[in-house]
């Protein structure tokens, strides 16, 4: 009878809408290869978009954009269109439309890609990034809080362990520009992070914990390269933080209660 | 996520007239049909004749397997059609008003037993107000609740205040919790919107006390206050009831007779003016909204804008009837659209915080509705599905766009649960 607005295509417009400040000054600063990097990637999920729509009746959805943006920001450089269509196609079609599109995929497309492109290719450089698109991924965060399609959860508990392993110099300064558009452009992904209050604040917490380890231990990482590698590990370790989460929130309520 | 559950919930602002600051009129409507709540199926035998005149409270038809158990008349009338659908089931019953009729007073002498209380009960057709969980509907004739949840707070978009109902009725309404207190051995549990204190204190021994809840929506819906209370279980059933018709029992057992008014609002963006009234059990919705309604194509629903459904009569736990434009028909989409896009329903659900406060923060909302979705019952059941009813989907659906379907896998679930434990 009547409906509200919460489908997953809003879902999908408010995220964009909340990524509009980082892409605008990435754009804004990257020029032209900005731009044609992200006309490429989009290109290429539209594609394989349209295939599943076909081949498999389900319909596509606008967060492909968001995907894009993640894969045109943080791929490695210079790797040439047909690397960076192979690295899509597999992140797109394995990370995500064999589950059955956006909403029912378990790791995030963009980290599959750029994980599958890291690994794939070593020899490419990772991206760096100015200082104000760094800074862009704070009104991105907030928007994303504000209008509830990021999770906030899963930032407070990224800063906060950011903030302590800063604090005791263990997460070096360099690192932290890449982590944090990492962290809104694939942890905070509402669909492929925890689920439950407690689950995402320690998904966002592994992931800052994750970062500083690689910042520490892993060395000639660029700093995107480690981001990304802590991003597909927390996304991989997403349900086992949820399931526990679970367990105690039944726990609790069993103690409560004697009863379920 | 107990400590974020401060303020949980959302406030709806739908479009409708003000109802006004006067006091609530009291209509009762020419016609009143004798119907079941949506989804259930009772089998009955009629008791009365086409044509018959009946008294107010008089018997009209019981259950053909407890003969204890009646459907009584709400206002004195004639008795108009009596239908019925294949295999006794009821489907309504209805009456015409005919003014100046008796009304049936009943013996309450008996009932300080537990078991003269039920016969009174189910004789005087108050049973059918009452609600089980799990599974919902109402409970069996000799069913003993672990718990009894009196709701005197409701949260819906434009339902009436329970406290207006319960004005100069307070030791009624104490008569009848005190009488609630003898079906069950647990607790009693009233509650009720922040406010001055509808009890000065526990009665009971302490077993019948009041709670507070929250003021936004779904906070005051009785699934979310058991979740939260007293979860129920198959082995042990919590029962709801509405504080007006506790009110209601409690002035059955001193007079003798059941009061067949309820305060029922009337809303809707539909309607010239918003109306609070006092009217009867199964009132005839057009008699209620005929004269308010703007021109134009609308739907009258029984019950609010988020579960009511369209409906002749005033289901018998509603105390809302909203009124809506009814939307133009949709074009059918063209074939290939519906067959590339149609096919993957219901679609995925996106956790965000609109899906966590339609839960009230209540319950990990996201896996909740990926386990009713994937059909997981045993996590489903976990994570509080036996305390929850269609109505306490029904934020959640809303708020989602209609297309999760929530409200018919819940009901798909417990039904498979039914017939799982029934086995």
């Amino acid at each position: 009878m009547m409906r509200g607005l919460w489908d997953r295509e809003t879902v999908a417009l408010m995220l964009l809408a909340a990524y509009l400040p980082l892409a605008a000054l990435w754009v804004w600063f990257g020029g032209t290869d900005a731009v044609l990097r992200f006309g490429m990637a989009a290109l290429v999920l539209v594609f394989w978009n349209l295939v599943f729509m076909l081949a498999r009746a389900q319909p596509p959805s606008l967060a492909a954009l968001v995907t894009a943006l993640a894969i045109a920001m943080l791929a490695p450089e210079d790797l040439g269109a047909f690397r960076l269509a192979l690295g899509i196609s597999f992140g797109v079609v394995m990370g995500e439309l064999v589950f059955g599109g956006w909403g029912r995929n378990v790791v995030n497309p963009a980290t599959v890609a750029l994980s599958f492109l890291g690994f794939g290719f070593p020899s490419f450089p990772w991206p760096d990034f100015v200082d104000p698109v760094a800074w862009a991924a704070i009104p991105t965060a907030l928007i994303g809080i504000a209008t509830g399609a990021m999770p906030a959860a899963v930032i407070a508990g990224a800063l906060l362990v950011a903030v302590g392993a800063t604090g005791i110099g263990l997460l070096p300064e360099t690192a932290l520009a890449a982590a944090g558009i990492v962290l809104v452009l694939l942890a905070c992904d509402p669909v492929t992070s925890a689920t439950t209050g407690l689950g995402r604040v320690l998904n966002g917490a592994l992931y800052s914990g994750l970062v500083t380890l690689f910042a520490a231990g892993w060395t000639g990482a660029a700093p995107v390269q480690i981001a990304v590698a802590a991003a597909l590990l927390t996304s991989l370790a997403a349900p086992v933080l949820d399931e526990a989460a679970l367990a105690l929130w039944v726990a609790k309520r069993r103690r409560r209660h004697g009863r379920n | 996520m107990s400590a974020l559950s401060f303020g949980a919930g959302l406030t709806l602002r739908f479009p409708s007239p003000s109802p006004g600051k006067s006091d609530p009129e009291d209509v009762v409507t020419e016609e009143a049909g004798i119907r079941t709540s949506a989804g259930q199926t009772v089998r009955v035998t009629p008791l009365v004749q086409e044509e018959e005149l009946v008294a107010q409270g008089a018997p009209v038809a019981c259950l053909r397997d407890h003969p204890g158990m009646r459907f009584v008349a709400p206002m004195p009338g004639r008795v108009a059609r009596i239908d019925l659908r294949p295999g006794r089931k009821l489907s309504q019953i209805v009456l015409f008003c005919e003014a100046g009729g008796d009304v049936l007073t009943h013996d309450a002498a008996g009932a300080e037993s537990e078991s003269g209380l039920r016969a009174l009960m189910q004789k005087a057709g108050l049973w059918p107000w009452l609600r089980r969980r799990p599974f919902g509907g109402m409970p069996d004739s000799d069913e003993r609740p672990a718990a009894i949840v009196v709701m005197a707070a409701d949260t819906r978009p434009f339902a009436p205040d329970p406290r207006r109902a319960l004005e100069g009725r307070e030791e009624a309404f104490i008569r009848g919790l005190d009488a609630l207190g003898v079906l069950t051995e647990g607790p009693v549990l009233v509650c009720s919107a922040p406010g001055p204190a509808l009890l000065d204190r526990s009665l009971g021994k302490g077993r019948i006390r009041e709670v507070e809840c929250g003021p936004r929506h779904p906070q005051g819906l009785p699934g979310f206050r058991i979740h939260d209370l007293v979860p129920a279980k198959i082995e042990t059933p919590v029962w709801d009831a509405h504080a007006e018709d506790v009110a209601a029992l409690g002035e059955l057992l001193s007079s003798g007779i059941l009061p067949m008014r309820r305060l029922v609002s009337v809303a809707g963006a539909a309607l010239r003016e918003g109306r609070l009234v006092r009217t009867q059990p199964g009132a005839d919705l057009r008699g209620l909204t005929n004269r308010f309604v703007m021109p134009g194509s609308h739907v009258v629903m029984s019950g609010s804008a988020l579960d009511g459904h369209e409906a002749h009569w005033l289901a018998p736990r509603h105390r809302q009837v909203t009124v809506l434009p009814r939307a133009p028909a949709r074009r059918t989409p063209h074939w290939l659209v519906s067959a590339l896009t149609r096919s993957a329903l219901p679609k995925p659900v996106i956790p965000t915080a609109a899906l966590a406060q339609a839960f009230g923060a209540a319950l990990p909302a996201a896996p909740f509705v990926r386990a009713l979705s994937s059909g997981d019952s045993e996590a489903a059941i976990k994570l509080g599905l036996l305390s929850l009813l269609e109505e306490d989907v029904a934020l959640a659906d809303y708020v989602l766009g209609g297309e999760a379907q929530l409200a018919e896998l819940l009901r798909g679930m417990l039904e498979r649960i039914r017939t799982e434990f029934a086995a």
